[in-house]
């Protein structure tokens, strides 16, 4: 299988960047994507050129640390999946495959295809956790939760922070993954506690990290690998409006 | 904890949005009388119209209107002047129609479409009726300002009838959006209601849409 990768490659923050162009030979379909990418860089090495940059983690779909923007969709062509578990048969031989990094001011590139997301981390600081001691685990039945709320806090809390519907939104709106994080911990009687403070930082730090606003084009819900409906940014809304009367 | 932007914003587009909702239901149920025979009509329609300009209730209800069409385009201006720089390189390739719909992505360009649509409606109507500017608008035989005529007079004229046509599409789209959206912008969550509110977003886009786009062009051919 031979493809045309057409990459942007960036030396550092300050850099101006651009796209390059490179044909690649010897790949097979079942190859994953950033299988590929290694193949990429082995010749790039071979060359005495300098490597592509691009994160990854756990290479399973559930870290969140790979993701790439491939042919104008945030993780490739499939919808609700990692950029790892991407592979090379959702490509045709001869393709020419256009990969460029997350972009949105909130996520600064560092160096081609990877981008600062440390704005998540401080949005998460805010209040997505419980101040409480815990001390070590308690009797899974001491504190009896139905089984709705325990599953709609579970859905939320599927979210692994790989930023692609930043990534997608054309605001850049980090709401999805913001609400998510709320409703993981407010839907809960742990969480419960803080909700009104928490809702209120979390929202307020998502703003000043300079994210746009949600305008509900719905294209995050499709590229989010999780699948974390929009319904949560509505209810997250919610939340905002109690917070201020009752927080 | 300071006054949160982006949602305080969103919900000012989102209320006044839906308040002009509501306010496109009364204007189109008027322009429905524009269906009647010419000379019921005539009378209805200045009847009604004379009613409404008389009615202190319809001034209050007229300069929230206007406040919250202005409200409706500064808030969104400003939205999407930092929406922009929240995302200030784009992406060479973008196939965003693969996971959202074109009108969701340029709800911007639809809606200045429809504000060019607004002045110029204005124009053609307010202008002359409220604030007398052009041709002097004669009275009907019930001694009602004849407002009949000047609609009829501008729905005669092709250009203009292809013109408030062709505009009824951007305003089904906007709406279209725009509805279901506002629902969720305000904080509404309830899963089954919100695919109810889209069902409706679509019929009332229809409608409007639809009921808007074709009055014209049925005063055209009367």
């Amino acid at each position: 299988m031979q493809v045309t990768f057409k990459i942007w490659r960036q030396e550092g923050p300050n850099d101006k960047g651009a796209i390059r162009a490179y044909e690649v030979d010897g790949l097979t379909e079942d190859m994953s994507f950033l299988e590929a990418l290694d193949h990429l860089n082995e010749l790039l090495v071979l060359k005495n050129e300098k490597v592509i940059a691009f994160e990854y983690d756990c290479r399973e779909g559930i870290c969140g640390q790979c993701g790439v923007f491939i042919n104008g969709r945030a993780h490739g062509p499939l919808d609700n999946m990692t950029t790892c578990q991407l592979h090379m048969r959702s490509f045709k031989d001869g393709d020419t495959i256009v990969i460029e990094p997350w972009r949105a001011a909130s996520f600064p590139v560092i160096k081609d295809l990877i981008v600062d997301r440390s704005a998540f981390d401080r949005i998460i600081e805010q209040g997505a956790f419980i101040s409480a001691k815990t001390g070590t685990a308690p009797e899974a039945n001491a504190i009896p939760i139905p089984k709705e709320v325990s599953d709609r806090a579970m859905d939320a809390a599927a979210c692994i922070g790989c930023g692609a519907c930043v990534a997608t939104c054309k605001n850049s709106s980090a709401a999805l993954f913001t609400s998510a994080k709320i409703n993981h911990l407010n839907g809960l009687p742990q969480g419960r506690a803080e909700e009104h403070k928490r809702v209120a930082e979390m929202t307020f730090q998502m703003e000043i990290e300079g994210f746009g606003s949600c305008t509900f084009t719905g294209a995050c819900e499709v590229e989010c690998p999780e699948g974390i409906s929009v319904i949560n940014i509505a209810e997250m809304n919610a939340r905002v409006t109690k917070a201020k009367f009752f927080g | 904890m300071a006054m949160n932007q982006l949602f305080f914003r969103k919900t000012i587009i989102a209320g006044t949005g839906l308040f002009l909702c509501i306010f496109l239901v009364v204007h189109l149920s008027a322009n429905c009388i524009l269906l009647l025979p010419e000379e019921t009509a005539r009378g209805l329609y200045n009847s009604y119209s004379t009613t409404l300009r008389e009615s202190p209730l319809i001034k209050i209800v007229a300069y929230l209107l206007y406040l919250s069409i202005v409200l409706h385009v500064v808030y969104a201006l400003l939205i999407t002047i930092r929406n922009r720089k929240a995302k200030p390189q784009k992406y060479v390739v973008n196939h965003s129609k693969e996971n959202s719909s074109w009108t969701s992505q340029n709800m911007g360009l639809i809606g200045t479409m429809i504000l060019l649509f607004i002045v110029v409606h204005l124009a053609n109507f307010w202008a002359r009726i409220k604030l007398g500017m052009g041709d002097v608008v004669g009275l009907d035989a019930a001694g009602n300002v004849d407002v009949y005529e000047v609609t009829s007079s501008l729905f005669h004229n092709i250009y203009y009838v292809i013109f408030y046509t062709a505009l009824a599409i951007p305003l089904a789209l906007h709406l279209h959006h725009g509805f279901k959206s506002a629902f969720k912008t305000l904080g509404f969550y309830h899963k089954k209601g919100l695919r109810m509110v889209a069902k409706i977003a679509l019929v009332y886009a229809i409608i409007m849409g639809v009921g808007f786009g074709i009055i014209p062009f049925i005063v055209y051919l009367k």
